[in-house]
């Protein structure tokens, strides 16, 4: 006979008591007593009142409790997305500050090359239309200093008047057939100007009728923070929302252009489309469903990289094309998405960039002539040495290494060239897509730009007193030789 | 029957009685000097004499009763009772037994009750709020920018002193008032920063962190820029010769100042243990130095802030909240206020204990 007790530590009982032989429950199921409808109607008896006791101590048990900490929760918590939005926003206007008088915009009449040379070193406003297309593209970033000036405007620098002196050249000039792309990647010190020469850039195109495509970020392309799926082929993988967010803001900035042209080829869509659909409306179809984007997505690029055929029919006319490319740096290396094995995957395994490094190697042609302008981002590099190698060494083969340049840190000195360390890996992606691009390094201002920018904010009240050379002078040395996001900071944000 | 003081509550303040030091033998005390009868010129040595030969309270006006009472007497009616007035007739009856027995049945039952709230004896104090005149929170007076009190707008002699270049000229004073139009601040070519900012800067400084302090100075001083001019407020007058509240977005380093410089406390009143006797602390009032009164009006404000929520996130959140501390201060919302007013107001209710030092030698 078995004994419910274990012989061995005797405490255990080795069978419970309301198991039966039948039950189907294992044994280490939680057992409780029958089911029973009878409520509990013995109450806790009441409590005597016993003497009145001491006040209890102020600390009862071992942890120590201090009740000043307690925080009382004061009015209305944030709403959602409000501490984001803090942080994002962008305000592109100040009333406070006075309104330049004679302020030039940056229309289609000083457009090009000839006459923005002419105009170095003077600040020019941007018109309404591109500021909503540029906002749409989100290249306006929070900690550009445009909340300060009554409306937004660039200083034309002697980069902005070689920018569209190459979109001229891109366009083919009065040639129409010598079209041609150029493919940039800017480079420089934090806050020497990038992305507002990409903006200035964006702004040309977008005056002279250019599509205009811009990824603002590489980081939000391959932090793992929007979706990812492997596509057919299982190579690449697509992120549905994100192109979704992609198409909508193309078709919202270049609507003007974009609802002039027609769908052209017949492309395997995953759903039905009218034949002669605009090119904006058919953008929009993408961008109203993620599932459908990313197929969306390469029939339009197909459609805007197709030759131009104004004499065939209606909507065939294509312009050349802008893409832009921010951060680049995030997408020259492994990202934070993983595949199946739990590796990293390749940032070059993102169908979205992936497309983009074929546009960059020529392997996508732009039969209509087009720009392909990325720049590096300095404020949030990615680490990434193959980038950081080829940048030197293309730099270097461009300029003359021997010769001794200034350095503001190191003043004048002849740099050896940059050797690759026999210990990194070399990434040959990387190095594959960057071998056709054009490196620019920018740098500071000239005094003479410096001196334009410096009047613009005097006379906008936001630097008092008299713009002396002087002032420029110190505030151009201070600012690392005219690095204009630090020539920003001592003379407007920190002049205190 | 006490007599009662309306005023008791400034027993609550310790006033120091005057020390009865004896007269050293042979020690003679100077004369008071009287400033206005010495210096009369007329007839030195003497007191002032009115032309009627009447006082300065000898002729007052009578009392509203008093007045009530003797109109309700001309015109045969029942003025107020002069007589017993102030006088709780609880008191009365506490002190005479006869009266006690005497009393009215309800007022016999009513003592029998007990003291309830009916039955309270008036406290004989007023609160001290009621000693003053309330500060009046006018607003409604103020319903946009455009109607500002009059008073506020700074006249042209005001703005010409603001802009510089323009001498005060010496009203009231001995000696004329020095000419500080070529004076440079003492810092100058010293410091790269203004003086306010520096010590701004410095007193917002944590962990010696001076470049995030420097960061969230230059984040203060962006918002003070872009926000919209403040309304100011008439009931919390800054300081004198303000500029008008459209100039100040365009410098808000003369913004700040104005905020800190307004709110800056006068003087701190300084605890003297047991200098009012029986082991209670004599409170002094202290004046402050100017560095100090801004100290001192920062950290009240960073008390303020360091307690408000934060409705954004990322780096310049502190900051931004900061910047609108200091823009509710010269817009007269801030708590700050009355933090200034408490104090003031105590150094002035200890006034009478400023001689304490110099008493005691």
């Amino acid at each position: 006979m078995s004994r419910s007790i274990c012989s061995r530590c005797l405490s255990r009982s080795q069978f419970t008591l309301e198991t039966s032989a039948s039950s189907p429950l294992p044994l280490n199921t939680a057992q409780r007593a029958a089911f029973s409808t009878t409520s509990a109607l013995a109450a806790n008896p009441p409590k005597k009142k016993g003497p009145v006791t001491a006040k209890p101590a102020s600390r009862q048990g071992k942890t120590l409790r201090l009740n000043k900490n307690v925080r009382e929760s004061t009015g209305k918590p944030p709403a959602q997305g409000e501490r984001k939005a803090f942080r994002k926003k962008i305000v592109l206007s100040n009333t406070n500050a006075l309104e330049v008088q004679g302020l030039q915009d940056l229309n289609l009449e000083n457009s090009s090359a000839e006459k923005l040379a002419h105009l170095e070193g003077q600040v020019l406003a941007l018109t309404d239309a591109q500021v909503s297309a540029l906002r749409t593209l989100d290249v306006f970033k929070p900690t550009q200093a445009w909340n300060l000036f009554r409306k937004p405007a660039t200083v034309i620098r002697k980069e902005t008047v070689e920018i569209a002196k190459a979109l001229e050249s891109a366009q083919g000039g009065e040639d129409a057939n010598a079209k041609q792309v150029i493919k940039r990647i800017l480079f420089g010190e934090k806050g020497s100007g990038k992305t507002v020469l990409q903006l200035q850039a964006m702004a040309l195109a977008l005056n002279k009728g250019w599509v205009v495509l811009h990824f603002p970020n590489g980081q939000d392309l391959t932090n793992n923070q929007t979706s990812y799926h492997p596509d057919e082929s299982g190579k690449l993988y697509v992120q549905p929302e994100y192109t979704a967010n992609l198409l909508k803001t193309i078709a919202s900035a270049n609507q003007k252009v974009l609802s002039g042209m027609q769908l052209s080829m017949k492309h395997t869509l995953p759903f039905p489309v009218q034949e002669n659909i605009s090119l904006s409306r058919f953008a929009e179809m993408g961008a109203n469903n993620a599932e459908n984007a990313h197929a969306v997505y390469i029939a339009l690029m197909k459609e805007l990289t197709a030759p131009s055929k104004p004499t065939t029919g209606k909507g065939q006319q294509r312009p050349p094309l802008f893409l832009g490319f921010d951060a680049i740096d995030h997408v020259m290396r492994l990202s934070k998405y993983l595949n199946s094995e739990a590796g990293l995957v390749h940032a070059h395994d993102l169908a979205l960039v992936n497309d983009f490094t074929r546009y960059m190697t020529g392997e996508h042609a732009l039969p209509n002539g087009g720009m392909i302008l990325a720049a590096v981002s300095e404020s949030n590099r990615a680490a990434s040495e193959t980038l950081d190698y080829l940048l030197d060494t293309k730099y270097g083969a461009k300029t003359n290494w021997a010769e001794p340049r200034f350095n503001p840190h190191t003043g004048w000195k002849a740099e050896p060239m940059p050797a690759w360390s026999p210990y990194a890996p070399f990434d040959e992606r990387v190095g594959k897509a960057l071998e056709k691009m054009d490196v620019q390094k920018v740098e500071g201002l000239s005094k003479a730009e410096a001196k334009g920018l410096m009047e613009y904010y005097a006379l906008s009240g936001v630097l008092r007193g008299a713009v002396t050379e002087r002032l420029v002078g110190e505030k151009w040395s201070l600012s690392g030789g005219g690095i204009i996001g630090e020539l920003e900071k001592a003379a407007v944000k920190t002049r205190i | 029957m006490p007599a009662m003081n309306p005023f008791s509550a400034l027993r609550a303040l310790p006033v120091r009685a005057k020390p009865t030091a004896a007269l050293r033998a042979g020690f003679q005390r100077p004369a008071v000097f009287r400033t206005y009868a010495d210096k009369s010129v007329n007839n030195p040595g003497k007191l002032p004499q009115s032309d009627d030969k009447v006082g300065p309270n000898m002729q007052q006006q009578e009392h509203v009763s008093e007045e009530a009472a003797k109109m309700a007497k001309i015109t045969g009616g029942e003025g107020p009772d002069i007589e017993g007035q102030g006088t709780p007739v609880q008191e009365i009856l506490e002190e005479d037994k006869k009266a006690r027995e005497n009393a009215p049945k309800v007022m016999q039952d009513s003592m029998k009750n007990g003291q309830g709230a009916a039955n309270a004896k008036p406290s004989g104090s007023r609160s001290f709020s009621t000693f003053a005149r309330r500060q009046q929170e006018d607003l409604s007076a103020q319903s946009g920018a455009s109607e500002i009190d009059p008073s506020m707008i700074p006249s042209s002699e005001q703005r010409a002193v603001y802009a510089g270049g323009v001498n005060v000229p010496a009203v009231g004073h001995k000696f004329p008032i020095p000419d500080m139009t070529d004076r440079k601040p003492h810092h100058a070519g010293k410091y790269r920063y203004d003086e306010v900012v520096n010590q701004v800067t410095n007193l917002i400084m944590q962990h010696g962190k001076k470049a995030t302090a420097q960061r969230n100075m230059a984040h203060i001083l962006t918002v003070l820029r872009t926000a919209p001019p403040p309304t100011y407020n008439p009931s919390r007058p800054l300081l004198p010769g303000a500029p008008p509240a459209s100039h100040l977005p365009l410098n808000p380093v003369l913004y700040l100042t104005l905020a800190l410089d307004s709110i800056a406390p006068l003087l701190r009143i300084r605890s003297q243990r047991g200098a009012a006797g029986g082991g209670v602390a004599l409170q002094i009032p202290v004046p402050l130095g100017l560095r100090q009164r801004r100290r001192q009006a920062m950290m009240w404000i960073l008390d303020v802030v360091s307690k408000k929520k934060s409705r954004g996130s990322g780096n310049n959140t502190f900051a931004q909240r900061l910047a609108e501390e200091f823009i509710s201060v010269v817009e007269g919302r801030s708590g700050v206020w009355t933090r200034r007013d408490a104090i003031h107001k105590l150094g002035t209710t200890a006034r009478s204990n400023l001689s304490f030092g110099s008493r005691r030698r």
